[in-house]
């Protein structure tokens, strides 16, 4: 397969994760769409690493599985947190920080 | 011969840091003896070098002391040094002499106030900035010496400063004074611009005369080959200066008002120091004023005007201070009538009487004053020769004097500029110098006529004010009063340290004028090598026995009228005189003109400047500033939604924007 495929599956999946983010109010949801967009920017990396025959893709993708996981860590430590205290977590309702 | 200045400096220099940082804690009879000892020791001193001074050839009677090199920047030399010449022995001799007398005077004139040490300190402070402004050897020095005399006499003419109206009259005189010092600067930039020196040696040629030790070469360009306009602009800022100096038209406002002060400082102010500044600034420069008849011109109108003006107002004061004040400054315009007919020297033997003359005639004012205590109403007054005899007695010798009668010294010294004027007059022919000589004339019969009107005002008649307590009110005072039903039962003679100075005050009054007759002008002669005076009317000429007679006929004449008009009981001034007497007794209109013209439209400006400029521009402009930033903040503060998802829209959209900029420029790859 030519490895414009690849790209134009991984293109999707970003586009999806993205309008997810932004359309979602659940953040358990907006997580996942984060997911979906950095695991699209890994399956470009594997392309092109394989196109290219390369190994740098493969250590790109070793790196932003492990920041992913760490900021799900963390993220969802925040979730939990901010549901405990107010019993809902929409988002849109936390919007102390507004100027 | 001995050159002494610098010890005739520190002398009242170590009076005035003593009595002004410890007088507070030394009884009153330390601080007296100080205060007086210290002027006596710089009056010692200047009769010493005097003596000395005698002693040589009159070629050889100029001496510079420098005592240090003050600055030195390109062309400009600065030294702080001291010079000795005829002129500045006579200024001394005066200063010293006639300010010892006021402060011998000052112990029993102050002897009640509380900040007796606080006077005696500034009176030694004047001293010191008399001398020195006699004394300096350049102009810069002489300036420093002029804003300490107006300094000086800030202090002292408000020196009772609860009182608000002696707190105005010492602003007014130092802001007034203040208009001179600028001048002076500008006479003193002028003269450095032309000469390229500041010294008298290089500028004035005072130094002409051989023998003088002047450790620096004289850098000085000859006075000829000035441009004449750069001479006369000096002159004429000269003229500014001396003018609100000594008082003359149109700076005089502040001397009537400067009588807030005690009286001693009235006498010191009138006779010894500050207002014979001006005189003397004019002599020490006459080699620029001989070689500028314009500026010769501009002193004559000034000098006349004020001649006039002055005995005029004179003579419808009821401030017996007042009238005093305003005869001062008639008596100044003499000089400087003198000294706009090259009569220099004749200006400063008129200093010298009226020194004495006038430092007499305000003791005795004080004297009277002070016996009264404090009314200085002539209203008020009446009768007192009866009480006060002997102040009489002293006050006659000076007003005769004043009034220039034979053979008092005010007759010598004033015949003398008259002199010189008739002679100028008769030399040019000119109508206008005549007409100088009738101002001077019509001044000597005013004078006569303010100066006896005062004197029955105060001394004869019958007693017109109320009961007189000096020491202390109470029911002592009322029980005098009533037990005698004199309300003059507690008036006094001033005691010995008051009386002792008016009496040798009006010794050198009465014989004052003798070291400057027509047929043996001593004066003229010892200053001839510091001023060149022109010869007045000899003696052979038939008509100065006319000009004589008839200066002396007019202020007989004078008096005549104030005995015709005071003499004989009627004191009063009838209704349709009032607004007229009024009008010249607030100085004809001269303070309202003043107020009206300058200070009111100042004071307007300042307050509107503080609303437009103030209020709106500056205040107004640091808060636009802020109010800009506040605005902005307001508006970039919009973006900050606290919306996580509209941040994510912002990143979102920034990504897009920097593909896209690749994209577009793919050379940047």
């Amino acid at each position: 397969m030519p490895v414009s495929a690849y790209l134009i599956v991984s293109a999707l999946l970003f586009t999806i994760g993205a309008v997810g983010v932004l359309v979602r109010r659940n953040p358990l949801v907006m997580f996942m769409s984060i997911e979906l967009m950095l695991n699209a920017v890994n399956l470009s990396f594997m392309a092109f690493a394989r196109f290219l025959n390369s190994v740098e893709g493969w250590i790109f993708v070793f790196l932003v599985l492990t920041v992913a996981a760490a900021e799900v860590v963390v993220g969802l430590a925040i979730i939990v947190s901010i549901f405990r205290t107010r019993r809902n977590i929409d988002v849109d309702e936390l919007s102390l920080l507004k100027g | 011969m001995v050159n002494l200045t610098p010890w005739i400096l520190a002398a009242p220099l170590v009076g005035f840091l003593a009595l002004g940082l410890f007088g507070r804690f030394l009884p009153r009879v330390v601080v007296s003896v100080i205060g007086c000892g210290v002027v006596a020791v710089a009056f010692l001193l200047a009769v010493w070098q005097f003596i000395s001074m005698l002693g040589v050839a009159p070629e050889q009677r100029v001496s510079v002391v420098t005592l240090w090199t003050w600055l030195t920047s390109g062309r400009l030399d600065i030294s702080f040094s001291l010079l000795l010449d005829p002129l500045s022995a006579i200024m001394l001799l005066i200063v010293t002499g006639v300010g010892f007398l006021i402060h011998v005077y000052s112990i029993g004139y102050m002897a009640d106030d509380p900040s007796y040490w606080r006077f005696f300190s500034y009176l030694n402070f004047f001293i010191l900035a008399m001398a020195l402004l006699v004394t300096a050897d350049n102009f810069l020095f002489l300036l420093v010496g002029w804003a300490g005399v107006g300094l000086a006499s800030f202090l002292l003419i408000g020196f009772w400063y609860t009182r608000s109206s002696a707190v105005a009259a010492a602003r007014k005189a130092f802001v007034v004074n203040v208009i001179g010092d600028f001048g002076l600067m500008i006479a003193i930039f002028l003269v450095f611009g032309a000469f390229g020196t500041l010294s008298y040696c290089g500028v004035l040629n005072v130094c002409q005369t051989q023998g003088v030790a002047r450790p620096a070469p004289s850098t000085g360009i000859a006075l000829t080959s000035i441009d004449p306009n750069i001479l006369l602009a000096i002159a004429i800022f000269l003229i500014i200066a001396a003018i609100a100096k000594s008082a003359q038209l149109p700076l005089h406002v502040w001397l009537p008002d400067a009588m807030e002060g005690p009286t001693p400082v009235s006498a010191l102010i009138h006779a010894a120091t500050m207002v014979t500044a001006g005189v003397y600034l004019v002599a020490r420069a006459s080699a620029i004023f001989t070689a500028s008849p314009t500026a010769q011109i501009v002193i004559a109108v000034i000098a006349g005007a004020s001649a006039l003006y002055a005995a005029i107002v004179a003579c419808a004061q009821t401030d017996i201070k007042r009238v005093l004040a305003y005869s001062t400054m008639s008596q100044l315009a003499y000089m400087f009538m003198g000294e706009a007919v090259e009569g220099y020297s004749n200006g400063i033997f008129h200093l010298t009487t009226h020194a004495y003359f006038k430092a007499l005639l305000f003791m005795c004012a004080g004297a009277v004053i002070h016996a009264l205590g404090g009314e200085q109403d002539m209203r008020k007054m009446g009768g007192l020769f009866g009480r006060l005899p002997r102040t009489f007695w002293m006050f006659l010798v000076g007003a005769l004097s004043l009034a220039a009668i034979f053979p008092f010294s005010g007759f010598w010294s004033k015949d003398a500029i008259l002199g010189d004027v008739l002679q100028k007059a008769i030399n040019t022919g000119s109508l206008s110098w005549y007409a100088l000589y009738g101002a001077g004339l019509l001044t000597a019969a005013l004078t006569g006529f303010y100066i006896f009107r005062l004197l029955w005002l105060v001394f004869g008649g019958t007693y017109r004010g109320g009961a007189i307590s000096v020491h202390g009110a109470g029911e002592a005072a009322s029980d005098a009063h009533s037990a005698t039903g004199d309300p003059l039962a507690q008036v006094d003679e001033p005691g010995p340290s008051m009386f002792i100075p008016m009496v040798i005050l009006a010794v050198l009054s009465l014989l004052g004028g003798f070291y400057g007759t027509p047929w043996n002008d001593w004066i003229g002669e010892f200053l001839s090598p510091t001023v060149h005076s022109v010869p007045g009317l000899p003696t052979s000429d038939p008509r100065f026995w006319i000009a004589d007679a008839v200066g002396l006929g007019v202020a007989i004449l004078g008096i005549g009228f104030a005995w015709l008009r005071y003499g004989r009981g009627q004191i009063g001034v009838s209704e349709k005189e009032a607004p007229v007497v009024a009008f010249v007794g607030s100085g004809l209109g001269i303070d309202a003109l003043y107020s009206a013209v300058i200070v009111r439209p100042l004071l307007a400006l300042g307050r509107g400047l503080r609303v437009v400029v103030e209020d709106r521009a500056l205040d107004g402009g640091t808060r636009g500033v802020g109010g800009l930033f506040a605005a902005g903040s307001r508006g970039v503060r919009t973006l900050q939604t606290g919306y996580a998802r509209n941040y994510a829209v912002w990143i979102f959209l920034g990504a897009a924007l920097i593909v896209l900029y690749f994209m577009v420029f793919p050379q940047l790859r």
